[in-house]
């Protein structure tokens, strides 16, 4: 059952992550990424992992997917006209992706784990009486807390860094203040006067 | 398979019968027309009726940037609110340094935070 799971989900995932970059239609690319996702998420709960399956889904589904989706729909680029040219670029790109697939093949297999990271003790799971979400947990906040913040400090760029870029004051916009609202008192707007007859009242 | 797998396979029993049910209901319908000849489609029957009326332009066009500073502040505060979930249930594991660890993590998304607010950038204008 854990074999068949197995292919099933990586099957899908392989499958999905090739309809990514051949489909024709962007906005199909990213609904076979998110595909994609849930597949991946699916291989996480069959290795346990079920907090990261669900931050798979939350976050990268919930999240980063509905962005790219959001973003390729209301672009206005003419993805035809982008692909008409894609075949004369195609040894550029096949030699960039070449030096990146050695990159990453040399990286992979000179790679070792440094001082401090758990690699045997993940293997054999959580310690008894603690559940997989717990034991991340307790090593997350602790163990790698220098990490942790500095996570923090790359989403605090990313916010200050997405406001400043878009941004802007508009002017001429007629907005709500609520604050002046609510400091308004009848005192300051209501005048209450006798006007005589004939005379009209003066403002 | 680990325990925690075995534990979702009703989930992945309910997506395989889901799935099914969905194919049958889609082509169930289609396979039936087809067969008893009662698909006939020519160009009146395909066109727009009722509250459907004919395209008048593209689909993609330029859009206010403002939605996609909606979405990067939706993801960062996702993100955030994610980190707190193995935080709350492993507090008796990490203890005090773990609790201080994350009161400065939301202590840097609160400076964030409060930018964004001074700056407006939360305000639909």
């Amino acid at each position: 059952m854990a074999a068949f799971a197995f292919y099933l989900f990586a099957g899908l995932l392989l499958t999905s992550g090739l309809m990514v970059i051949t489909a024709k239609n962007p906005v199909h690319s990213v609904l076979w990424l998110i595909l994609a996702f849930f597949n991946a998420a699916g291989l996480f709960i069959l290795l346990g992992a079920e907090f990261l399956a669900m931050l798979l889904v939350i976050v990268y589904v919930g999240a980063v997917a509905v962005l790219f989706l959001f973003v390729v729909m209301m672009l206005d680029i003419d993805f035809k006209a982008l692909q008409r040219g894609a075949l004369q670029n195609l040894p550029l790109g096949l030699a960039v992706s070449g030096v990146i697939l050695a990159e990453v093949l040399l990286v992979a297999s000179g790679w070792t784990a440094g001082q401090g990271v758990i690699v045997h003790e993940a293997l054999a799971g959580p310690p008894p009486g603690m559940t997989n979400t717990q034991w991340i947990g307790s090593q997350l906040y602790t163990r790698y807390f220098f990490v942790f913040s500095m996570s923090g400090l790359i989403l605090l760029a990313a916010m200050i860094g997405a406001i400043v870029l878009t941004h802007r004051r508009r002017v001429g916009i007629k907005k709500q203040s609520i604050a002046a609202q609510n400091a308004r008192t009848p005192g300051g707007t209501v005048a209450v006067g006798k006007a005589a007859i004939g005379q009209g009242v003066e403002l | 398979m680990s325990a925690i797998a075995s534990e979702y396979l009703p989930v992945l029993l309910f997506f395989a019968v889901g799935i099914a049910f969905a194919l049958i209901f889609v082509s169930a319908p289609i396979a039936v027309s087809a067969l008893t000849g009662t698909a006939k489609p020519e160009a009146v029957k395909l066109s727009e009726y009722e509250s459907g009326f004919p395209a008048f332009s593209d689909a993609r066009a330029k859009f206010d940037v403002q939605f996609y500073l909606v979405a990067i502040l939706f993801i960062v505060f996702d993100l955030e609110a994610a980190f707190l979930f193995p935080w709350a249930v492993s507090l008796h594991w990490g203890g005090e340094s773990a609790w201080w660890a994350m009161m400065e993590f939301l202590g840097e998304l609160a400076i964030g935070l409060v930018y964004a607010w001074k700056v407006g950038a939360l305000e639909w204008e």
